[in-house]
């Protein structure tokens, strides 16, 4: 007897389907899994054996093959414990029901029969919806990661018996479908950790910090240790707006590949702030099963790298091209895997060894030689892509005893609201969303259109030894400038204003490659 | 190559292994005339003269490996000069110190013609005031005519330079090791930069690293070449103070820019300034010293210090809109923070960011330490 029945395998953070086929024949009795099972799936023969047996089924004493098909792709994990045991249940005639077309099955057995979690789940639901299955049924626990997925239902049981209740009509399906869709995402209310207003003084780093999340500019804080780089830092995702169900739905298939249990559709912006002893495939993403790595963690949030120059000088220049490409293909084996990396980068550093050149109060103890090693090593390629760079320096004693706070970050939130809208409707159609992502054709017609521009370029590269691509990035921040006032064109304070956040501190020109 | 001159000295140094401290030696016991030094390195070369140094003939010239014909190729394949002492164009001053060097290799053609120069020598980890003097001081003097010869260091050295260079005076850079080499490396564009209206020279061969023994070697030449020595910003202990030491052993004048009494980089002028350096505010103090000497190419400019005038001149000047001006006068001397300003003018922090930047682009101001901001002296 054959049966056959749907269920996924991941490639990356996309799912695949795979049919499992169970024959049931005469014969010596045998268990046999094919396919290119990995450890965890060729286990799951005694998982499934026990289960079935313990949820009060027989298990058929007779010659079972198991096929998971595509059989040239590798498969690995847990996840076929369910579909394989309810592929037997109705091989061998103990079940039988239509609705096993219209649906598929994810997920691991215990050997009392209960259903354990996997990971990968939302991707799976994606598939699902894509090839037009009517019911989906996965782990109860973290069942509501999926339930933001249209048009196909996800069904939550708890144990293999549910399951098979559920199919065969002893239970109603209404009662175990995932509701929780019918809430709606825009009315939650995020609560992060840190406020802006936290933060006192440091007026010119909190407008840069605006800046750079309206326009998605990295940026780069530079100054002496307890300055507050890190602070400010961890607040700059209070600031971003909300991320839209789209969205949600890629950070949460991310996330759901890093670990098991992701119980609901995740509505924050990811901070991630890795310590700098972190290895490459931490970082970038890899490994024998491909991992996202932290870049993918920060997909659509904010990827926080303090104490940046104590980072491996390769595994900056490892972060070129996935900055540039929003996403990071890691080819393993036979397989390139692709996994999205859009974030925002912040990065945080000393201006030296010592940590306090620049500084007002302390003596720097570097040489110049010293300062500018130091500076050698992050400057170069990565530092074109960092369009901000912004000096802190340290709080004064008065000011910090005062407890007069700022705005707070909603108030700012709201804003770079505008800005952001402002700026898609400009980009509406074309392939780029914010203002940092711009192609110099852009800004050739900018350029074209207005002569005082050029002329205050000209001024200013003269003035501060700028490259072209110094250049490049003022006009792009000044045109966040103008968004921000909601301004058409760029005008000339913009600009003046996007160079205070290019050239940073004059102390610093001479070993920064402006 | 033209100074077949120098050829012979440098096979005679090179070659015959002869010190540079000998040749000088027999150049003065033959009163100068090269070519009867030259004969007699080719003649006698057998005799050997006992002959010792107060300590200076340490000045080992052959610290790379390169043999006659290998300096020779150099210096004609890489346009690299050679002037021999006994060449009308070497320059008098630079002959008449203790140990002249011999031999220089040069490129740019600055050093035969430089009439008058300057040192501006100082401390390589400068800070902004010492920049601003020591481009002030070195642009007026390159202005009038005067050349400016410094260590092509980072720091004073190199903002004296560049601002040299501005002018017609011009820059000539000493080199503490082979002309070949670039060193300190920051400095790459700055030696192009220099050629145009300058030159670089050393006595090293090519190829000679920079050795830490080399430098207060190279500074005799720095202060031998000037008819002063103007120091910015030195330590107690400095390459600065060692050119000093030389220079008065030199007969050469030393002047001393002030600077701020907390700072340490000042210590070091202050002490040459209590020893009885001149105090320098402008360059008319400089100039005050060699009104006998230059045969009246140098004319005082008429203002004995800086003008503080100025102020209020660039004000007008610079066309600055109210906030500006109001930002401009709040700032003063004394260095003050984003945050101070903001609250003082109570205009919002973007439009403090703009006129800052505004006002730096004016050169009106200047960011002292981070987020600092005072006006430009």
């Amino acid at each position: 007897m054959l049966f056959k029945l749907d269920s996924f395998t991941l490639i990356g953070i996309d799912a695949i389907k795979v049919s499992v086929e169970v024959h049931i024949s005469r014969g010596l009795p045998e268990f046999i899994i094919v396919g290119l099972p990995g450890k965890a799936v060729n286990e799951s023969r005694q998982r499934v054996r026990s289960a079935i047996i313990n949820s009060g089924f027989d298990f058929p004493v007779k010659k079972i093959i198991v096929n998971l098909s595509p059989a040239d792709i590798k498969k690995d994990g847990s996840y076929y414990d369910l579909p394989i045991a309810l592929s037997i249940l109705a091989a061998s005639g103990q079940i039988g029901c239509g609705m096993f077309n219209e649906s598929c099955f994810i997920g691991e057995l215990s050997l009392d029969g209960s259903i354990n979690p996997v990971k990968g789940l939302i991707s799976m639901a994606e598939k699902a919806q894509s090839m037009d299955k009517k019911f989906f049924f996965v782990p109860y626990e973290i069942a509501n990661q999926a339930s933001f997925i249209s048009g196909v239902s996800i069904v939550a049981c708890k144990s293999l018996v549910e399951t098979v209740k559920v199919l065969t009509g002893g239970e109603q399906i209404e009662k175990f479908i995932c509701k929780d869709k019918e809430k709606n995402i825009s009315n939650r209310n995020n609560h992060y950790n840190f406020d802006l207003k936290d933060v006192k003084g440091q007026l010119k780093a909190k407008r840069a910090l605006e800046i750079a999340v309206s326009g998605r500019h990295n940026i780069m804080l530079i100054g002496p240790p307890g300055s507050g780089k890190t602070m400010l830092a961890q607040r700059a995702v209070s600031i971003m707006p909300d991320l839209n169900l789209e969205e949600c739905i890629e950070v949460t298939k991310i996330y759901s590949l890093y670990e098991k249990y992701v119980n609901h559709l995740i509505q924050e912006r990811p901070f991630r702030n890795p310590h700098h002893t972190i290895s490459r495939v931490g970082l970038v993403g890899g490994g024998i099963n491909p991992r996202p790595g932290e870049i993918s963690l920060a997909h659509r949030g904010l990827l926080f790298l303090d104490e940046f120059s104590q980072f491996p000088k390769n595994f900056i220049e490892d972060l070129r091209q996935p900055l540039e490409n929003k996403a990071v293909i890691i080819t393993r084996n036979n397989l390139s895997y692709s996994f999205p990396c859009n974030f925002m980068l912040i990065v945080a550093t000393n201006p030296c060894y010592c940590g306090y050149f620049g500084d007002e109060g302390r003596k720097c103890i570097c040489s110049l030689r010293e300062v500018r090693k130091f500076w050698k090593k992050i400057s170069g390629p990565i530092i074109d892509r960092i369009d901000m760079r912004v000096t802190v320096a340290r709080l004064k004693e008065s000011s910090f005893i005062k407890t007069e706070c700022g705005e707070s970050s909603n108030q700012i939130k709201n804003r770079i609201k505008k800005c952001i809208n402002m700026q898609n409707e400009r980009f509406k159609g074309k392939n780029v969303s914010y203002n940092s992502e711009i192609g110099i054709n852009i800004i050739n017609e900018w350029l074209k259109n207005n002569k005082n521009i050029r002329d205050l370029i000209y001024t200013i590269s003269r003035k501060y030894n700028l490259t072209a691509r110094g250049m490049v990035s003022i006009l792009k921040v000044s045109r966040t400038i103008a968004d921000l006032e909601e301004s058409e064109n760029i005008k000339d304070c913009h600009i003046i204003e996007a160079v205070h956040y290019r050239v940073g501190s004059n102390n610093l020109d001479n070993s920064i490659c402006v | 190559m033209k100074s077949s001159n120098g050829k012979k000295i440098l096979y005679i140094l090179v070659e015959k292994k002869v010190k540079p401290a000998r040749f000088i030696e027999i150049y003065r016991r033959n009163y100068g005339d090269i070519n009867k030094t030259l004969d007699y390195f080719y003649k006698y070369k057998s005799l050997k003269l006992e002959y010792k140094t107060n300590g200076e003939d340490h000045i080992d010239f052959n610290h790379s490996n390169n043999c006659y014909q290998e300096v020779v190729d150099f210096i004609l394949k890489n346009e690299v000069g050679l002037l021999d002492i006994g060449e009308n164009s070497y320059p008098d001053i630079l002959r008449q110190i203790y140990l002249p060097p011999p031999l220089l290799f040069f490129r740019g053609n600055k050093i035969k013609k430089a009439q008058f120069s300057i040192a501006i020598v100082g401390s390589r980890k400068c800070t902004a005031y010492g920049r601003e003097v020591a481009g002030y001081i070195s642009r007026n003097l390159s202005r009038i005519g005067i050349t400016v010869v410094s260590g092509l260091a980072v720091g004073i050295d190199s903002y004296a330079h560049k601002a040299a260079l501005e002018g017609k005076g011009g820059s000539i850079g000493v080199l503490g090791c082979g002309i070949d080499i670039i060193y300190p490396p920051e400095n790459k564009y700055l030696y192009e930069e220099i050629l145009s209206n300058g030159s670089i020279i050393t006595e090293f061969l090519p190829e000679t690293p920079p050795l830490k023994n080399n430098f207060p070697v190279r500074n005799r030449i720095i202060s031998g070449l000037c008819r002063g020595v103007v120091v910015i910003e030195a330590g107690e202990k400095s390459g600065a103070i060692i050119t000093c030491e030389m220079a008065l052993q030199q007969n050469r004048e030393v002047f001393a820019i002030p600077g701020n009494v907390f700072n340490p980089m000042s210590r070091g002028c202050h002490k040459l300034i209590k020893s009885g350096a001149k105090l320098v505010e402008s360059i008319d103090d400089i100039l005050e010293e060699f009104s006998q000497y230059s045969g009246g190419i140098l004319k005082l400019c008429g203002n004995s210090g800086y003008n503080n005038n100025r102020q209020a001149n660039d004000k007008q000047s610079a066309n600055l809109d109210n906030n500006e001006l109001k930002v401009y006068e709040f700032i003063g001397y004394n260095p003050k923070s984003v945050e101070e300003i903001v609250k003082y003018s109570k205009i919002e922090v973007k439009e403090v960011l703009r006129i800052l930047t505004s006002l730096e682009i004016k050169q009106l101001i200047k960011e002292d330490s981070f987020n600092k901001y005072s006006s430009l002296f």
